[in-house]
């Protein structure tokens, strides 16, 4: 939405998503602050920040999946642990750059991916949910159960660091700039993909199949593709991930890990990118919080012990999403969009 | 237009089609073929089978027995998309529009088909999509200007007025390029203001395309105005098929209509 009195002039303007000269100066601003991070803020943060925009990766993924496309995924971090596990195996048995292993790992938690959706072309909602979540249970069965030197079975992989021109991304803030060139092309590629006539027949596809259908788009192909574009993207989130922790093993990839992601979406509001954005930023500073708190409670509260202040903080953060969903069931960027349009036509009230 | 065996071919024809719902026969050894440049009206009491037609027609239903041709083509059994891409377009009873989305979008769905880009050329955004995005967005404008929705292009369908909205699921239809237009019952709901901006759309719609369109409709006014030819089909059957004189003056349908 452009402010009051700003008219695009053609059509190609009106495509456009900085649309004026103040959204591109805070674009700027923004993302200079972000390269100029690692000068400016103590490591903590830098891991903070290295952990945000790996999960913005895989959260954009499943926004076009499910909050586009409308395809119940409850196994983004399956397909997550696909691309880690693919990254994982090629750096350590094959020593390839990382700059085939993330688009690698992408593909193949792609085509993990496309499988899954597959059956979306034939089953909706619930049953689609149920069976995304096996997804989550074949990828730990397969894991844990292939002889362990294949896939390292329940010992894990460690994974060596990635490296290019001899410059080896070990160090916090080094992985931070490795993060942040792969976060922004894939964010960047999402904004693309949304609002290219791809995005446009998800939406269709979501909104209703069957005027989808005689609009000459093949529903059943479309939601595939949304399940391999949406697992692509956590594909190369979790080869990140294994370039990050540079360890891979099976229970950092669980359903558990899954609903966070769900959580992310609709925290932020479905079908937007920022909002996928917006959703891992508040999701992820909730957790840091709880992280930080929980240990100090255990402490001060040492009666109770540690166990039930742990599980007290997981209540807490469940609590917080069921209230999103209760408060703001259309997420915040809904009600941001809000504020902007009244905003634009102040002081009238419509 | 002619085949290859030399049978002139008409650009829609349904050949002897029948279709059953269980013990229902909604449709009984149905023939319709359309001529070029033909305004077709479908007309019948409630539960006659008209949607059913249209239904086989776009390939949501298939038929038991008989065929569905586009301009010669057998299409029976295809699925609807395939239908749809071989250019048949039709707006439906109601609205099936994506109600969250503008105007513009909606129509820019109905360009879909026709649009050529690959997920990886989306996904980086230069020059070729750009232009095709231009091209397209140009055409759909143009739809837009034709239907007189310039006002309301950024506007969502979902809060348009009923009138409005059946402009947009016309614009959609149109924006497929396609080279035949199926209505559902276009006027249904409509008043009589609004049934004659649509009534003077669809006559534009000829005008400008040149295709041939198939009305279903329950406004006999509308129907005996608009249609060259007109079909009459009760419990399945086609019981009629002529000019509007003809129709308004056969007994047999006279008979279906009023018992």
């Amino acid at each position: 939405m452009d402010p009051s009195g700003v008219f695009p002039t053609s059509y190609r303007s009106d495509r456009r998503i900085v649309r004026t000269r103040w959204q591109a100066l805070a674009l700027v601003l923004f993302m200079g602050l972000l390269l100029a991070a690692p000068y400016l803020v103590s490591g903590r943060i830098i891991a903070i920040l290295n952990m945000m925009m790996i999960s913005a990766v895989i959260a954009v993924g499943l926004q076009i999946c499910t909050g586009y496309a409308g395809q119940i995924n409850l196994g983004q971090a399956a397909f997550m642990g696909v691309g880690a596990y693919t990254a994982s195996i090629l750096a350590s048995k094959t020593g390839l750059t990382f700059l085939l292993t993330i688009p690698l790992a992408g593909l193949s938690a792609a085509l993990f991916g496309f499988l899954f959706g597959l059956t979306a072309a034939r089953i909706k909602g619930f049953y689609l949910a149920l069976t995304t979540i096996a997804a989550q249970f074949l990828f730990h069965f397969a894991v844990l159960n292939l002889p362990s030197t294949w896939l390292g079975g329940s010992n894990g992989i460690t994974v060596p660091p990635a490296e290019l021109f001899g410059l080896r991304f070990v160090s916090e803030s080094s992985q931070f700039y490795l993060n942040f060139a792969v976060t922004t092309i894939m964010v960047a590629g999402a904004f693309g993909i949304v609002r290219s006539r791809f995005g446009r027949a998800f939406v269709a596809v979501r909104d209703d199949d069957v005027a989808a259908g005689i609009m000459g788009i093949n529903v059943a192909a479309t939601k595939a593709n949304a399940f391999l574009i949406g697992a692509f993207y956590a594909g190369v989130g979790g080869a990140l991930w294994a370039y990050l922790i540079r360890f891979v093993g099976v229970d950092q990839f669980t359903l558990f890990h899954s609903i966070f992601f769900v959580a992310m979406i609709i925290v932020g509001g479905m079908g937007s990118i920022v909002g996928a954005l917006i959703g891992v930023f508040i999701i992820r500073i909730i957790q840091e919080i709880i992280a930080t708190v929980g240990p100090n409670i255990a402490d001060s509260v040492s009666f109770l012990g540690g166990d039930i202040v742990f599980a007290g903080m997981n209540v807490v953060l469940g609590g917080v999403i069921a209230l999103f969903m209760i408060l703001e069931p259309k997420g915040l960027m809904h009600r941001w969009n809000i504020l902007k349009s009244s905003y634009r036509i102040w002081p009238f009230p419509h | 237009m002619t085949t290859n065996n030399g049978h002139v071919s008409s650009p829609l024809a349904v050949r002897g089609a029948t279709l059953k719902f269980g013990g229902v026969t909604a449709l009984d050894d149905v023939s319709i073929s359309v001529a070029d440049d033909e305004l077709l009206a479908i007309i019948g009491p409630n539960g006659a089978g008209k949607t059913s037609l249209l239904n086989v027609t776009a390939g949501f239903y298939r038929p038991q027995k008989g065929r569905v041709e586009l301009s010669g083509q057998d299409v029976t059994g295809l699925r609807v998309d395939q239908i749809a891409r071989r250019g048949l377009a039709r707006t439906f009873q109601g609205t099936h529009l994506f109600a969250g989305q503008t105007v513009v979008e909606n129509i820019m769905i109905g360009r879909h088909m026709l649009m050529k880009s690959n997920v990886i050329q989306a996904f980086f955004q230069f020059g070729p999509v750009m232009r095709e995005e231009t091209e397209h967005r140009e055409a759909a404008e143009e739809i837009i200007d034709f239907l007189e929705i310039e006002a309301i292009r950024n506007r969502p369908v979902g809060t348009l007025g009923y009138g409005l909205r059946k402009r947009v699921d016309l614009g959609r239809a149109l924006a497929q390029e396609p080279s035949i237009l199926l209505m559902d019952e276009p006027m249904a709901g409509m008043n009589s203001e609004e049934k004659e901006d649509l009534a003077r759309f669809i006559l534009d719609v000829r005008e400008a395309r040149k295709i041939p369109v198939v009305l279903v409709e329950h406004d006999m006014g509308v129907v005996m105005d608009l249609a060259d030819r007109i079909v009459v089909l009760d419990f399945g059957r086609v019981i009629a098929e002529g000019t509007p004189e003809e129709i308004q003056n056969d007994p047999a349908v006279i008979k279906a209509y009023l018992g």
